[in-house]
């Protein structure tokens, strides 16, 4: 049998070396929070004041996560239904199509994507009113 | 003492195995006699729930059949959606869906360099290339507002326009990938511990890959030319320049070569998409969904992914549901028929190598 040696194929990885020197790509969370892009779909926002509760959102998620109910807000006066979106997490897979339906575009995704509690009837989220 | 005959179940839960699922072994000692794919732990039956949708709300899911690169099923489903109803799409949106898909196929190539330099030890380049990787999802997720399931290529054109400075910051992205991909070479590729696990492992030859329909870099590590984008373009491909890179020897090692080459393919061929992005409209204005209906008919499209031909079979029966809808993902193959065939012979702690190598996806197989 003939040993052979890869001289180059042995030296050339030790370049890794130099990332000892190099600034680390990890951020120090959550001392450093990384940004959030512009545009990110994050938890679901809904302007009460434009929202007329047509149902068109609950109409086309394939998921069932939305459901219409009714709350004791004020509502938009062209509300017919009285109702408005609640949104299931444990259902959503945050594709948007709900926003790409709204007639008024009340119903938007917001950019905050963090949310933590204990309950699990927190899944069944009231989006915030703005 | 004797070697005794043992079956072993390699994965699901195996850091070596490429997604959820498992092959069932059969040794002698270290030495496979047998191999047996079992799928089925993730994702299936994309194609019956695809039936119970409307088109719109099947687009939603086609692109959780691979994990590590959905776009090229988004655009397959939007093409043939836009194949059967004769929707055209305006030149400003085909190029955005070559960025996206070229952006999606060098994150899929920093995964698998990631799990192939994982399987053979070499840890700190994955880490590596997963960073990487995250540099192309962060422009994934100011662009589609998510970083894996985009959601993004829709029927029609694409969801969002391109956020200002959007192009600059690609191309800076491509400018350190240049760069970066060098230290690969060194790191990976020319690495003595890779090429003596890799070379000569897991040969597939010419004849036995054009028999049993292998595709992408299986049958391009074995001298097949052969690349949907210059074989049957789609998009923008015939209006770009890029080379298909092969090797002959067919085996880990030449496969991924092809693939290191093909990365430079894509850092070139997004340059020019940079170069050319034209100005327009970038979605058609459609029906709602429960208007959105398809003819009756049906159609074949298919786009090159990172790891092969990615196929898609639609049919429509003049309602607003799709009646039939099949994937035919390079995993189907090289999941079943080649890897089983692959493995036997080949020592215990070669088949986390093979099967990063062949890029299998398990939810294209049980589909």
């Amino acid at each position: 049998m003939k040993w052979s040696v890869d001289i180059k194929g042995v030296i050339s990885p030790l370049k890794i070396l130099n990332a000892f020197w190099q600034k680390p790509n990890t951020i120090a969370y959550p001392a450093v929070k990384k940004e959030t892009a512009k545009g990110y779909r994050g938890f679901h926002t809904n302007l009460l004041a434009d929202c007329i509760g047509c149902a068109n959102c609950q109409d086309v998620c394939m998921n069932d996560a939305i459901d219409m109910i009714k709350v004791d807000t004020e509502y938009n006066a062209k509300n017919s239904s009285q109702c408005i979106p609640r949104i299931d997490y444990g259902r959503c897979c945050w594709c948007a199509l709900c926003t790409d339906v709204c007639p008024p575009n009340s119903l938007k995704l917001d950019e905050e994507f963090v949310g933590v509690s204990k309950y699990a009837s927190d899944f069944l989220y009231m989006p915030k009113d703005k | 003492m004797e070697n005794k005959h043992i079956t072993i179940f390699h994965g699901p839960q195996h850091p070596g195995i490429t997604g959820n699922m498992s092959v069932e072994l059969d040794l002698i000692g270290e030495t496979i006699q047998k191999a047996t794919t079992h799928v089925g732990y993730l994702h299936r039956g994309f194609e019956k729930l695809i039936e119970r949708r409307t088109v719109i709300q099947a687009f939603t899911i086609v692109c959780r059949i691979c994990v590590p690169e959905p776009d090229p099923n988004e655009a397959n489903f939007a093409m043939a959606v836009e194949e059967l109803t004769g929707l055209e799409v305006s030149p400003r949106a085909q190029y955005i869906r070559v960025m996206v898909l070229e952006l999606s196929r060098l994150a899929a190539q920093f995964l698998w360099m990631a799990g192939q330099s994982g399987s053979v030890g070499l840890y700190a380049v994955g880490q590596w290339a997963i960073a990487d990787r995250d540099l192309i999802l962060d422009l994934f997720e100011e662009l589609t507002g998510a970083r894996v399931y985009h959601m993004y290529i829709y029927p029609g054109g694409v969801r969002r326009d391109l956020p200002e400075g959007f192009l600059q910051k690609v191309q800076k992205l491509l400018i350190y990938m240049k760069k970066r991909l060098l230290d690969y070479d060194d790191i990976f590729i020319n690495n003595a511990s890779f090429k003596n696990r890799a070379i000569g492992v897991g040969v597939v030859n010419k004849d036995e890959a054009i028999q049993n329909a292998y595709v992408g870099q299986v049958l391009r590590g074995c001298g097949i030319k052969a690349d949907v984008r210059k074989d049957a373009p789609y998009l923008v491909y015939n209006e770009l320049d890029f080379e298909v890179p092969t090797q002959e020897a067919g085996d880990v090692y030449a496969r991924a070569l092809v693939r290191r080459a093909e990365m430079d393919q894509s850092v070139h061929i997004l340059e020019q998409v940079i170069a050319k992005m034209p100005e327009g409209e970038i979605m058609n204005k459609l029906p709602t969904h429960r208007k959105f209906k398809l003819p009756r008919d049906d159609t074949w499209v298919k786009v090159e992914s990172a790891r092969g031909e990615f196929a898609y079979y639609m049919a429509g029966d003049g309602s607003e549901n799709i009646r039939r809808m099949q994937v035919r993902g390079p995993s189907l193959v090289h999941g079943f028929t080649l890897l089983e065939k692959l493995l036997v012979g080949q020592e215990l702690s070669d088949v986390a190598l093979i099967m990063n190598s062949l890029g299998i996806c398990p939810p294209e197989i049980e589909r």
